[in-house]
């Protein structure tokens, strides 16, 4: 290992340990870590946003290729900033009324075509058998699970009668996944702490 | 105007983006024009990015400024957006340095500080998870206990010393989770969720679209 | 206070100090249980394996520095496969933390395995702002959402981008992610261009993307680090996500204790206050 390997080793050890600290309790030492990540997080932004977007999608292709009339969005983006005044902020609505109708015009599109409707038929489809035993029974599961949790989050009309089994069912459906959520998230989670070990442990420890 | 000028604004752009969805993106007019929308919209939405950081700074500039607790901690973290930030809008024409390239200053701050310091961040929630387990994770009632055993089997599963537990028992159980369980219980309800959710997401698109939804624009 | 009811309330910092112990235990004492192959992880592989060689394929850094114990290794191990293959390799992130920086580093580590050159084998686009407008917007042109590489290269320079225009010309997209712009990859690019994707997502996310299996919206998922796992065997390449599952053996048991010992408590305890009539 060169030196600065050895540095940027132990630099980055430092700092591991220190935000790790706080499962001890609050210190000095986490407090300045922790802000210096706030810091570096939000500087990190500047750079991109300044070389990919500001360069790459607005000036070069203005001053370069001749595409005179982007000085429109991006006079629509210096308007985001009115924000700052009191007097002047109702001009930021109209950059995010521009993206927000232009988001929605695209999920109003996609939202039914990409998630509706395959959703939709691949529940439904299944039913027409084939597969024997085992594919029928899951294709009622199925069928049954999707109804029921779409009933039980139907909140325009009381929970009672037949709305009221059915709903009692999907809460029992959603039980078994939220469970299965629940032991995925646990793998998710000690992974990461697996993966901070596995550099204290193999580069850290391994470098003494 | 105020309010009048975003809704006219707000229509013209989901319009546009809705009928260029039945059209031919490449030969239409109409497609060239979503296109450039598209466009304009990676600019803005780049700018809202910056007023966020623009945002960060003066709290933390101000609350340096009237010495509030903790100001000395927000002294770094001014010092860190600038370490980060002004070394990364420089030309790397300048010096190998600056910019954004491997073996700048930007990169290598996010190597060793930024990218280790996040991951380390978010491995602390494998304690609170344990603790949240010990704690809250209660039989309570049938539809708690349903949960808890579904929770104990997939976690079993998805590690091979539990998988190889799994085994020892008749019936093949890590086949049944990942039929029945995962592709079968879970998955409706996934999908039972991502229908609801869409069809939520659609119907608000419309009524942001027809002016309806303005809650977006705040007060004033 | 009875036994159950001081081990109910006991410092939660000595739960803390457990986990520390059996995350740290494993590294010492390996134990290698093996790890088994789900179907969804086996298709996935099967559909890469079968692209044609030299096939134009997207390899997507949708994931934030946060997780990357357990999707850098799905992201390195699709490289690998990707390189083996010859495939012609795109990437880029809709990430605006470290999304760029990931994918530089991790493909220009594993192009160098394999001898390919940038430019001509593998090309990182890099990042824009906005994943809604960038993924729709590349089903038009390429060039127009990223006139330049995450460097600044003009993609007319780039040779490997001379023969792609937009998604008519990527043959298959890869897609490792920790949040919902893998919902966008399904909704608008698989939904409206038809380009078979595959995904590996944290495990957090990963029962989400059953719906989309089943409904063949993805031709395979990797879920978590068991997922990477999984793909580094599928590939021949036994590497850090392979490694990381004995220690997710036993804290996952250690966890499973935890329930257990911490439901022993609460019945005994519920037992004693019923008996004494609180």
């Amino acid at each position: 290992m060169s030196g600065i390997e050895i540095f940027q080793t132990w630099l980055v050890a430092f700092f591991t340990l220190a935000l790790f600290s706080f499962l001890y309790k609050d210190n000095p030492v986490y407090k300045l870590a922790e802000h210096i990540f706030a810091g570096l997080t939000t500087g990190y932004q500047v750079g991109l946003i300044w070389d990919t977007v500001v360069l790459q999608k607005l000036w070069d292709p203005m001053i370069y290729d001749g595409k005179w009339w982007l000085f429109v969005p991006g006079i629509l983006g210096i308007m985001m900033f009115s924000r700052f005044t009191s007097k002047y902020s109702w001009l930021s609505r109209i950059p995010l009324a521009f993206v927000m109708g232009t988001t929605g015009g695209i999920f109003l599109t996609t939202q039914l075509h990409g998630l509706v409707l395959p959703a939709m038929k691949s529940t439904m489809l299944p039913l027409g058998g084939g597969g024997g035993f085992a594919a029928a029974l899951l294709a009622v599961v199925v069928v049954v699970g999707v109804i029921s949790t779409l009933i039980y989050f139907y909140f325009s009309k009381e929970h009672t009668g037949a709305l009221g089994v059915t709903a009692k069912i999907g809460i029992w459906f959603i039980m078994i996944s939220f469970g299965a959520h629940f032991g995925y998230t646990v793998m998710g989670r000690v992974s990461l702490l697996i993966g901070r070990m596995q550099f204290l442990i193999n580069d850290w420890i391994g470098s003494f | 105007m105020k309010t009048t000028a975003p809704v006219v604004i707000a229509f013209l752009g989901g319009f546009i983006m809705v009928v260029s969805f039945f059209f031919n993106e490449e030969t239409t007019f109409v497609g060239g024009l979503s296109q450039e929308l598209l466009n304009w919209m990676i600019i803005i939405g780049g700018f809202t990015l910056l007023l966020g950081v623009v945002s960060i700074t003066r709290v933390n500039w101000a609350a340096v400024s009237n010495k509030k607790e903790g100001w000395i901690y927000k002294i770094f973290t001014l010092l860190s957006i600038l370490v980060m930030s002004i070394p990364s809008v420089l030309p790397n024409s300048w010096s190998p340095l600056l910019g954004r390239d491997v073996g700048s200053i930007y990169d290598w701050l996010f190597n060793y500080l930024q990218a280790p310091m996040m991951a380390t961040m978010f491995a602390t929630l494998a304690f609170y998870i344990a603790s949240a387990a010990y704690r809250a994770f209660r039989a309570r009632n049938a539809e708690a206990t349903l949960l808890l055993i579904t929770a104990t089997l997939v976690m079993l599963w998805r590690v091979p010393m539990g998988e190889s537990f799994l085994n020892l028992f008749p019936g093949d159980i890590p086949y049944f989770l990942n039929t029945y369980i995962m592709n079968g219980a879970n998955l409706a309800v996934q999908r039972g969720i991502i229908i609801g959710a869409a069809l939520g997401a659609a119907s608000m698109s419309l009524r942001i679209i027809l002016g309806i939804e303005r809650t977006y624009m705040g007060r004033g | 206070m009875g036994f159950w009811e001081r081990i109910e309330q006991f410092d939660h910092r000595w739960i803390y100090l457990l986990v520390g112990l059996a995350v740290i235990i494993p590294f010492i004492f390996p134990a290698s249980f093996p790890v088994s192959i789900t179907p969804e992880a086996q298709s996935l592989y099967d559909t890469v394996e079968a692209l044609p060689d030299s096939s134009v394929v997207m390899l997507v850094f949708d994931y934030y520095p946060s997780t990357m114990a357990e999707t850098e290794p799905m992201a390195i191990a699709a490289a690998r496969h990707f390189f083996s293959k010859d495939c012609r390799v795109i990437t880029l992130s809709n990430i605006p933390l470290g999304g760029p920086s990931m994918a530089e580093t991790v493909t220009r580590r594993i192009a160098n395995e394999y001898g390919k050159k940038y430019g001509t084998d593998f090309v990182n686009l890099g990042y824009k702002y906005g994943y809604v407008s960038v993924l729709k917007g590349m089903g038009q042109s390429i060039e127009d959402i990223f006139p330049t590489d995450n460097s600044g290269t003009p993609l007319s320079q780039l040779p490997l981008m001379d023969s792609v225009k937009n998604y008519d010309d990527v043959k298959f997209i890869f897609e490792v992610a920790d949040n919902a712009t893998a919902d966008y990859w399904i909704s608008i690019v698989n939904a409206g261009y038809g380009v078979p994707m595959g995904v590996g997502m944290t495990a957090v996310m990963a029962p989400k993307f059953y719906s989309f299996f089943g409904s063949k919206q993805i031709v395979g998922l990797l879920g978590g680090m068991k997922g990477a796992a999984e793909y580094e065997i599928l590939i021949g390449h036994k590497d850090a996500a392979f490694r990381g599952m004995d220690v997710q053996s036993l804290v996952h048991l250690l966890i499973i204790g935890f329930v257990v010992l911490g439901n022993i408590g609460f019945f005994v305890s519920r037992k004693h206050r019923r008996r004494i009539g609180k």
